[in-house]
C-alpha cells in the first residue's frame, strides 16, 4: 500500500488506467489479435482441420489467383461495396436531411428508419425471401402481377439476384446512417443558415457550399463504416440463398461466404486463411485509401 | 434614403406575446444600439428587421418601403451573428465573396469590391487564411467584411461584441464607431451592455419585457431617465434607490432626511429618489444619508463605498487615495439637481 501511496499522481493516473485496460487488452489478445496472427500462419499451410499442419508456402495464394469462383467473388465483393455504399450514402443522406426539416411525428418517422438496425438480419433477409418469391407467394411479383406486368425472377437470376440481396442490405444499415447524418446537421450552427439566407443565396447554393462540406467528417465515417459493411456482406446472403449458397452460378456469393464454404463445407483451412489474408487486405486498402481522399487538409 | 421604421411592431409565439408595439425612426446614417437584459426582445426586434422572424403585425419599413413580406435579401441589409458565422471550411476572401454571390456585379467588380473592403479592415494579408487561424477579433472583421461587402443600407448587429475577451471588446467597439463614422450607413446594434450602448449609439434604445423603455441620446438615458428602470440600467454601478414621501414641502426620505425638491405633490405620494453613486460625495453639501461602511471596492483613482443606511445598502465613491475606513460613519451628500425623483408604483419619472 504505501508503495502505491509514493507513486506521483501521474503515476497513479497510469496505474489506474492500465487496470481497466488490462481486461480489453487480454481479450483483445488472446480472442481477436492471436487468431488474426495465426490465419498468416494457417494461409501458407494446408490444414483440414483435424490431421497435421504441412507447410506449402505460396500454393494456396496460387490456386486462389488461378481459381474462377474466386474472381467471380472478388467482383461480387466490389459489387456489393460500389454498389451499396454510394447508394446507402446518398439515401441516408436525402432521408435525413428532409427529416431534420421535419417537425410532425419527427421522433416516430426516425424510430421507423431505425428499426431495420435494430432487427435481426437473418430474420429480415427471410422475410424478404419471401418478398422475392414468384406468384401466389411473393409480395412484388403479386403487386407486378396486379398491373398485368410480367414475372421477375429475383433471386434465380444470375442478373437480378446480386441487387436483390443488396436491397435488403441498404435497407438495413440506412437507419444507423440517417441518425448519424442527422447528428452531423444538427451540429452546424443555425446561423450559417441565416447568414446565408440574408446573403441572398439558393439552396442549392446552400447545399453543396455549406452543409456538404461542413458534414465532410460525418461522411468519412459514413462511408469507411458502409464500406466495411459491405465488404463482409455475409448473413443476408447466406440467409436468402440457403437453398443453393451463394446464388445461381455463384452470382451472389462474396468473399466471406466463399471463405467460409472452403473453410467449412471444404475443411480446407489453409485455402481459406488465405482468402481471409487477401480479404484482409482489400478492406485495409480500401479504408486507407477512402480516409486518404475524404480527409480534409 | 435608409431610413428605417418599426411601426406598431408586435411579435407573439403562439399565445405569448414576446413584444408589444415597437415604434420607433431610425434616421439614415444614424447609429442606434437595442439595450437591454437578456429576453426583453432586442434580439427579436432586430431578427424581424432582417427578416429572419415573421412579423405578427404592425410594419417595418427600410427607406419608405413596407418590407414585411420581403425575403431578407430583398431588403438591403447585411447581419454580423454573435458566433460571427463565417464558413470553417472557407478562406477569408472567400467568406468575404459569399456576401456578393447573390449579386449582379461583373466578376473584376466583385474582385475590386472585396479587395476595398479588405482594405478598409485591414487584412489584405489574411485573404487566404482560413478561418479557424484567426484570432478572434479578426474573425469578427471577417464577419463585418462580409456584411459591408454588400453595401447595404441598414447594418444590423447581434451582439456581435460577446464572444471577444474584456480588451478586445474595447478594441472593436473602437473600430465599428470609427468604421461607421468612415462609412456612414445606418447601424442598428444588439447588446446586453450598457457601456457599449453609451459609448456607440447615437441614440440608445432600452428596452424590457418587449416594450421601449426609453430611446435618446447616451446623455439624454443618462442624465434624465425617463423611468427607475432606465435609470437603474443605464450607469454602473447602477443608481441607488431611497424611498420615500413627496408632499407640497419636497421630499421626506423614510430614513428621515427631507429636502425640497422642484417636485411637489398636493397629496402625499410614495416615491423613489435616485441618486447615481458618482453624485454622492463625502463633502458637505445637502445630507443625503448617513451610515455605515461595510465595504470597499478601491479602482485606484477612486473607492466605491458601500454604506449600511436605514435605506438600506447604498454605493457611493470616494477618493481613490484616502477612502474612509471600514466601520467608519459617514454622511452622503449631493446636490439637488442630481436627484431624480420617481412615481413608487408606476416608477415614471416625475419632473
Amino acid at each position: 500500500m504505501t508503495l502505491y501511496r509514493n507513486l506521483t499522481i501521474k503515476q497513479k493516473q497510469i496505474v489506474w488506467a492500465w487496470s481497466f485496460l488490462a481486461l480489453p487488452v487480454l481479450f483483445y489478445g488472446v480472442i481477436r489479435f492471436y487468431p488474426t496472427g495465426t490465419a498468416f500462419v494457417i494461409s501458407f499451410q494446408e490444414w483440414n482441420l483435424l490431421g497435421s499442419r504441412t507447410w506449402t508456402g505460396f500454393d494456396n495464394y496460387v490456386t486462389l489467383w488461378n481459381d474462377p469462383v474466386f474472381w467471380k467473388v472478388f467482383k461480387n465483393t466490389f459489387a456489393y461495396l460500389l454498389i451499396g455504399t454510394p447508394v446507402s450514402l446518398v439515401l441516408s443522406f436525402v432521408i435525413a436531411y428532409h427529416l431534420d426539416k421535419l417537425r410532425f411525428m419527427h421522433n416516430f418517422l426516425r424510430m421507423l428508419y431505425f428499426l431495420p438496425f435494430m432487427t435481426s438480419a437473418v430474420a429480415m433477409a427471410w422475410v424478404w425471401r419471401w418478398f422475392y418469391q414468384g406468384v401466389p407467394i411473393g409480395l412484388f411479383n403479386n403487386i407486378l402481377a396486379g398491373f398485368g406486368i410480367p414475372q421477375i425472377e429475383f433471386l434465380n437470376s444470375t442478373t437480378n439476384a446480386l441487387p436483390a440481396v443488396l436491397a435488403p442490405a441498404i435497407w438495413a444499415g440506412l437507419g444507423f446512417q440517417v441518425i448519424i447524418f442527422m447528428a452531423g446537421l444538427r451540429a452546424i450552427p443555425v446561423s450559417f443558415y441565416e447568414a446565408a439566407k440574408i446573403d441572398g443565396v439558393g439552396w442549392w447554393t446552400v447545399l453543396t457550399q455549406i452543409t456538404l462540406p461542413l458534414l465532410k467528417p460525418t461522411m468519412v465515417f459514413i462511408v469507411v463504416f458502409s464500406s466495411i459493411g459491405f465488404l463482409r456482406i455475409f448473413d443476408h446472403v447466406f440467409n436468402m440463398t440457403t437453398n443453393n449458397p451463394g446464388g445461381p452460378l455463384n452470382s451472389t456469393k462474396p468473399l466471406v461466404l466463399m471463405i467460409y464454404d472452403t473453410a467449412f463445407n471444404g475443411f480446407n483451412m489453409g485455402y481459406a486463411a488465405a482468402q481471409t489474408v487477401v480479404l484482409f487486405t482489400i478492406l485495409l486498402i480500401v479504408s486507407l485509401v477512402q480516409l486518404r481522399l475524404l480527409r480534409s487538409e | 434614403m435608409a431610413n428605417l421604421t418599426l411601426r406598431n411592431l408586435t411579435k407573439s409565439y403562439g399565445s405569448t406575446q414576446v413584444l408589444h408595439g415597437i415604434n420607433l425612426e431610425v434616421g439614415d446614417g444614424e447609429f442606434v444600439v437595442f439595450v437591454g437584459p437578456s429576453g426583453c426582445g432586442k434580439s427579436t426586434t432586430l431578427r424581424m428587421i432582417a427578416g429572419l422572424e415573421e412579423v405578427t403585425s404592425g410594419e417595418v419599413l427600410i427607406g419608405d418601403r413596407v418590407v414585411n413580406n420581403l425575403e431578407p435579401k430583398e431588403r438591403d441589409i447585411a447581419m454580423v451573428f454573435q458566433n460571427y458565422a463565417i464558413y470553417p471550411h472557407m478562406s477569408v476572401k472567400k467568406n468575404i465573396a459569399f456576401g456578393l454571390r447573390s449579386s449582379s456585379l461583373s466578376k473584376p467588380d466583385k474582385e475590386k469590391r472585396i479587395q476595398e473592403v479588405a482594405e478598409i479592415l485591414s487584412m489584405v494579408p489574411l485573404l487566404d487564411r482560413k478561418p479557424n487561424a484567426l484570432s478572434g477579433g479578426q474573425r469578427q472583421r471577417v464577419a463585418i467584411g462580409r456584411a459591408m461587402v454588400r453595401d447595404p443600407a441598414v447594418f444590423l448587429f447581434d451582439e456581435p461584441l460577446s464572444n471577444l475577451d474584456a480588451q478586445l471588446r474595447t478594441q472593436m467597439r473602437l473600430e465599428i464607431k470609427k468604421l461607421h463614422q468612415r462609412v456612414g450607413n445606418t447601424i442598428v446594434f444588439v447588446t446586453h451592455d450598457q457601456v457599449e450602448a453609451m459609448t456607440m449609439a447615437d441614440r440608445i434604445v432600452i428596452m424590457k419585457d418587449g416594450h421601449i423603455q426609453q430611446v435618446g441620446t447616451p446623455a439624454e438615458v443618462y442624465h434624465m431617465p425617463e423611468n427607475a428602470f432606465v435609470a437603474q440600467f443605464i450607469g454602473a454601478p447602477s443608481m441607488n434607490m431611497l424611498s420615500g414621501t413627496l408632499t407640497v414641502d419636497g421630499v421626506a426620505l423614510d430614513a428621515g432626511t427631507r429636502f425640497q425638491t422642484s417636485q411637489t405633490s398636493g397629496t402625499p405620494q410614495d416615491v423613489m429618489v435616485g441618486v447615481r453613486p458618482d453624485d454622492l460625495t463625502l463633502e458637505a453639501g445637502n445630507p443625503v444619508v448617513s451610515g455605515i461602511v461595510t465595504v470597499r471596492e478601491p479602482l485606484g483613482h477612486e473607492t466605491l463605498i458601500y454604506v449600511d443606511t436605514p435605506s438600506g445598502e447604498i454605493i457611493a465613491k470616494a477618493s481613490g487615495k484616502t477612502p474612509p475606513e471600514v466601520g467608519a460613519h459617514v454622511t452622503l451628500s449631493a446636490d439637488l439637481e442630481n436627484l431624480h425623483v420617481f412615481d413608487a408604483e408606476t416608477g415614471l419619472a416625475l419632473r
